[in-house]
Order: structure tokens, then C-alpha cells, then sequence
């Protein structure tokens, strides 16, 4: 009974691929999470633009568990592999995992979250948050003034310990500023990335303030919750329809893409995944053969909108996971 | 051959012995699994893991579970790093590691003396433990991480010497109190009938604070391994292990029904679930793979478990 169990765990395991050719350079992956449609769709990519480089990817998940990434890690050093591409749970807890990469010197490259500062090495792809987020809500004031009302303003604010969540608060403040008194923000809902929060801080503003007319959310991820708060308040309306809330996202999912279709919502400030995993990957062979290396590279991102929406599909991740 | 293999089948150490069968087998495909960095690897992670194990393979002896061993992990942690963070030296580590080991004794005795004086199931009370504690970890610091702690307090969860004497001492201290005391008779004499415990004059109440405090204790000790490990006090720390610490004491041969189980036992149920855990992920499977095959080789080695306990 044993020697069957033996044989058939370890048969799944090598016919599930574990057996690759020793001479293929090999790039271990630790994402924190795959929960959500961006992280699978960064997943892909990058598992893509290593094919391309002819590497084989090792994954690793840690479900949102620190100290199981940090073994992670660990066991990426100890299989020796040529570098290690990681989404860390967070800031201050990715320090020791990259002090052990530097240790055994193996590059390692953080995606879309940066490290806080030690003395440690390591390079981070990351959007550039305050600007994606600025460009994004200025093309929705442009829409909004258009009809010459003064606007209630709302932002739905991801978790303030996440860099990345201050970055796009920043920029919405920044894009407002230059309005003056076309826009007056009534109401900072803190969601720390739940969608639970949002809903409940969205339909409480709402009913405090039945006349918000421009929405902004920190991430496409609470798009669902926006939308069940303005049904609720009788205010679900196209674009160009009486009563229309103008709302803006952030990532560039499919959800973002099929509401933007159907004139829901006007606008997203997309974080450019083919650009960032395509730098993810060239850093970590850039660094292998000891090239020079920025600390951080920014993903500059684009703002997709009804007007631009046909051209700009082929590069919003979530239309293309839309599409299939 | 058949009298060997029925006596490794029928061996207290059956787990011990699919651990080097799991590992004799996974070798030869799988890169960098028997080499000395890894063993290391496989050897540091198992030793927090197996200190909290250790406290709950007492907890379940009596017939009890503790599933606040997580919230107590956190609470531990954040309030250890709210009192070591920007403070160098050996007198605020000492001081913090005190204060941590207090929380797990606290929390522990809460949580005995709710099971037994208000005659409430230990899977309630200790699920309503964890979620107040857990809550209190992410209000005590607003959901933010405390880092900049110092390496006095963080070299103990860093190095191995650290982590190896810690887990030597509560693995020894339990092993002793179960095998060599009064108290640990008594434990196992609860989990197997609690009113026959009582008639037979076994101070129930005590015993059962005892064992939660006992538990409360090894999360703590978890807790400082874990925070200096990573340099940072985190109030979701541990939330994710519960099933690992389950499971590994019950795959070890803890009962879930009270009265059985030993150290040693939890050892072995430690060491196959992070060598499963590890080689799975060094064997570069996608993580669904990864987590199917970690589900069917559990339920495998329970199984295996289960059916040669009918003959011991």
C-alpha cells in the first residue's frame, strides 16, 4: 500500500513536467498571492517572457504568509537558481528574504512592490502609482467639466501601508488641485483592498452625500463594490445619461474593460503587465551577467477612456483576459 | 522481509520511517533536495513549526484543540517588536521576550479557564480567542508592521543556535512533564475519559489550565522565532499555519479524540509535512499541483496511519 502511494506521487511528479534539462537557466517566482485577476495575468506574462528566454520558471505561492515566503525563498537558493523574481507579502518582511539572495548572490527582482530601505540589493519594477493615478483622474475632471456643475468628489483608498495605495491617493489630490472649486472630495473611504469595506464606505457616502457625481477607485478590484453602491443609490447611469456618476479605476482589469465598454465607467489608469514583466525578467538576466541595473524601474502605465479604448485594448492586460 | 515490514508498519516510528521513504524516494528527481543547504533549510523552517505543535499535541492529549495558537503568535509578536523596535541592546529584548512569553501564558490560562469553568466546548472558546486577539494585533498597530528591532532580538529567530535552543528546551520540558510527572499522567488520563479522571481524583480544572497555558507558552516561544526571522512584528503573523500545526500533530499520531500522542511523534509529523512541503516546492510544480499533491500525500499518510492502528 505504501510502495503504491510512493510510486504514484512521485509518477504525478514527473509527469507534470519536473524533470526539465539541466542546462536551462531556471528563475524562481514567489508571488504572495495569486487571488486576484492582476497577479494571475502577471503570472502568465512573465512565465511567458521566460519561455521566450528558453528559462524554466519554479513557482511558489505563499498565501499570503510571510514567514512560508521566506522558506520560499530559501528553498529557491538552495535548488540554485539563476534568479528569483518575487511579489512580497510587504515591505519590511522581503528584507531578510533578499539579504539571503545577496548572500548567496543570486539577483533578485521585486514586482510591483518595492522594498523599504536597508542596506540590501535588489531591483523593483513598480508602476508609477501618482502619476497613473493623476493622469487618470485629470482626464476624468476633463469630462466632468464639461458640464460646468460643481462636482462632490469620492476615492476609494487601498491599504495605507501599501506604498503603491499612498501613490494613487497622491495623485488623485495632485489632479484635483489644479480644479480649484470645480471639485469638492466629500468623502475618503479607507478599504485597506476589501471589497466588503468599500461597499459598506461607498454606500454610507453615498447616503451622506446623495450627489457625488465623480467616483475614483485606488483599484479595479473594488469596481464591483462601486457598482452595487450605485445601484442601491439609484445611480447606476451610462455615460450620457442623466445622472451619470463619473468613475475612474486603477489596474486595468477585465471587469474595468467590460464596464468601460458598456459606458459605466470612463476611464482606467492601466499598469502597462507586459512592459513591467518584460523588465522583470530582462533585470534579472541583466543582473545575472552582471550588466548595470537601475534600483527601481517605472512602469509609466497609460490612461485608456472611451475615446482611445480600441487602439489601447491590445495593451490593457484585462482585455486581452477578457477576450481570452 | 515480511516480519520487517510488518514491524516498520506497526513501529511507533511508522512516521519517522515514511519520512526517510518520502525522502529516499524524492531524491533522484528532485534538484537540490539532499543537498547539506537544503537539509539546513528543511531543518530551521521545522523549528518553529514544531514548537507550536508540540503545545498542541498537549492540548489534544486531554481531548482538546487550541485554535488560538495563531492569534497568540501575532499578539506575541507585535507587541514584542512595539517594545524592541528602535532600542538596541539586551535589556529590551530580554525584557520583550518576557513580556511575549507572558501573553502566551495569559492567553493560555484565558482560554483553560473558560473551557472548564464555563463548561464551554475548547473549539468555541479558543475560536473566539483567536478572533479576539487577532482583532486586538491589527488594532494595536493599525494593520502596520513594526520593524527596525534589534539584533539581540532578532538574532534568536535568525541564526539557527537560537531557534535550535528553544525548541530543545520546550521539546525536552514537555516531554518530561508528559512522560515523567504527575501532570502529565493526568493529561492523558483526562483525554481518555474526563469523568473517570475526576472520580479518580484528578484535578481536572488545573490540569486543563495547565495544558492551554502550556500551549499558550510554545506560541509564544513560536512567536519570537518567527518575529526575529523576519525582523518584523506583523499582527497577521501565523495566521496561516493552523492546518500545518493540526495536521503535522495528528499526522504524527495525536488523537483528535484525547490521550494519545508524544513529542516524539509530533517531531515525526513535522519533519514529513515540511519535507513534503519542501520538495514539492523544489520540484518546480505549478502551486495548484503543489497543493493537490500536499492534499492527497496527507490524506495518504492519515490513511496509512488509520489502517495500521487497527492492528497495533
Amino acid at each position: 500500500m505504501e510502495r503504491r502511494s510512493f510510486l504514484i506521487t512521485t509518477g504525478a511528479a514527473v509527469l507534470t513536467g519536473c524533470s526539465q534539462a539541466p542546462s536551462k537557466p531556471t528563475v524562481g517566482v514567489a508571488f504572495e498571492t495569486l487571488q486576484t485577476e492582476y497577479w494571475v495575468a502577471s503570472r502568465d506574462a512573465i512565465k511567458s517572457e521566460l519561455d521566450k528566454r528558453g528559462a524554466q520558471m519554479i513557482e511558489a505561492i505563499a498565501d499570503g504568509d510571510a514567514n512560508r515566503q521566506f522558506e520560499q525563498v530559501r528553498n529557491f537558493i538552495a535548488r540554485k537558481v539563476d534568479g528569483i523574481i518575487i511579489v512580497p507579502k510587504d515591505a519590511h518582511t522581503v528584507i531578510p528574504m533578499i539579504r539571503a539572495a545577496n548572500n548567496a548572490n543570486v539577483p533578485m527582482v521585486l514586482f510591483n512592490r518595492p522594498p523599504a530601505k536597508s542596506d540590501t540589493k535588489s531591483v523593483s519594477v513598480v508602476a508609477d502609482n501618482f502619476t497613473i493615478a493623476r493622469e487618470t483622474v485629470k482626464y476624468l475632471a476633463e469630462q466632468a467639466v464639461k458640464s460646468k456643475k460643481r462636482h462632490k468628489a469620492a476615492i476609494l483608498i487601498g491599504d495605507l501601508g501599501d506604498i503603491n495605495a499612498i501613490g494613487r491617493r497622491d495623485g488623485f489630490d495632485e489632479a484635483l488641485k489644479q480644479y480649484g472649486e470645480a471639485f469638492q472630495v466629500v468623502a475618503r473611504i479607507p478599504t485597506e483592498w476589501n471589497q466588503e469595506k468599500a461597499l459598506a464606505g461607498l454606500t454610507n457616502a453615498l447616503q451622506a452625500n446623495p450627489d457625488i457625481s465623480f467616483i475614483f477607485t485606488s483599484s479595479d478590484l473594488l469596481l464591483p463594490s462601486i457598482v452595487s453602491a450605485l445601484k442601491s443609490a439609484g445611480k447606476y447611469k451610462k455615460t450620457g445619461e442623466p445622472g451619470h456618476v463619473f468613475v475612474a479605476g486603477f489596474d486595468g482589469d477585465a471587469t474595468a474593460w467590460r464596464l468601460l465598454r458598456e459606458g459605466y465607467i470612463d476611464a482606467v489608469g492601466v499598469q502597462d503587465v507586459y512592459f513591467d514583466t518584460e523588465a522583470t525578467v530582462k533585470a534579472v538576466f541583466d543582473m545575472k551577467a552582471g550588466k548595470q541595473v537601475p534600483e527601481t524601474i517605472l512602469d509609466k502605465g497609460f490612461v485608456i477612456h472611451r475615446d482611445n479604448m480600441e487602439t489601447e485594448s491590445r495593451r490593457m492586460w484585462g482585455a486581452n483576459v477578457a477576450k481570452g | 522481509m515480511t516480519s520487517i515490514w510488518r514491524r516498520a508498519v506497526l513501529s511507533e516510528y511508522f512516521i519517522l520511517y515514511l519520512s526517510v521513504a518520502w525522502f529516499a524516494a524524492l531524491t533522484p528527481i528532485t534538484p537540490g533536495f539532499a543537498t547539506a543547504e537544503n537539509l539546513g533549510n528543511i531543518f530551521s523552517s521545522m523549528l518553529p513549526l514544531l514548537v507550536v505543535a508540540i503545545g498542541q499535541t498537549v492540548v489534544l492529549i486531554t481531548g482538546g484543540i487550541d485554535l488560538s495558537v495563531t492569534s497568540t503568535i501575532a499578539l506575541a509578536s507585535t507587541v514584542g517588536a512595539l517594545l524592541t523596535t528602535r532600542k538596541e541592546g539586551a535589556g529590551p529584548a530580554l525584557a520583550a521576550i518576557a513580556v511575549m512569553l507572558g501573553i502566551g501564558i495569559a492567553i493560555g490560562a484565558v482560554n483553560g479557564l473558560a473551557i472548564h469553568s464555563l463548561r464551554m466546548p475548547p473549539f468555541i472558546v479558543t475560536l473566539a480567542t483567536m478572533m479576539f486577539f487577532s482583532g486586538f494585533a491589527i488594532w494595536l498597530t493599525a494593520s502596520r508592521n513594526i520593524h527596525e528591532l534589534p539584533q539581540a532580538f532578532t538574532r534568536i529567530g535568525r541564526g539557527l543556535d537560537g531557534g535550535i535552543a528553544l525548541t530543545l528546551i520546550v521539546a525536552v520540558a514537555v516531554h518530561v512533564i508528559l512522560t515523567r510527572s504527575i501532570l502529565g499522567r493526568w493529561l492523558y488520563a483526562i483525554g481518555r475519559n474526563v469523568r473517570t479522571a475526576l472520580v479518580s481524583g484528578v484535578l481536572v480544572s488545573r490540569t486543563t489550565i495547565a495544558a492551554y497555558t502550556i500551549s499558550g507558552v510554545c506560541a509564544a516561544v513560536a512567536s519570537i522565532l518567527y518575529t526575529g526571522r523576519l525582523e518584523t512584528g506583523s499582527p497577521v503573523l501565523g495566521q496561516r499555519i493552523l492546518l500545518d500545526v493540526i495536521g503535522a500533530t495528528v499526522i504524527g499520531g495525536a488523537s483528535l479524540f484525547g490521550g494519545r500522542g508524544k513529542v516524539l511523534w509530533t517531531v515525526f509529523g513535522v519533519l514529513f509535512m515540511t519535507l513534503v512541503d519542501n520538495s514539492l516546492n523544489l520540484l518546480g510544480l505549478s502551486n495548484f499541483a503543489v497543493l493537490m499533491a500536499k492534499g492527497f500525500v496527507i490524506l495518504g499518510a492519515a490513511l496509512l496511519d488509520t489502517a495500521r492502528r487497527r492492528y497495533v
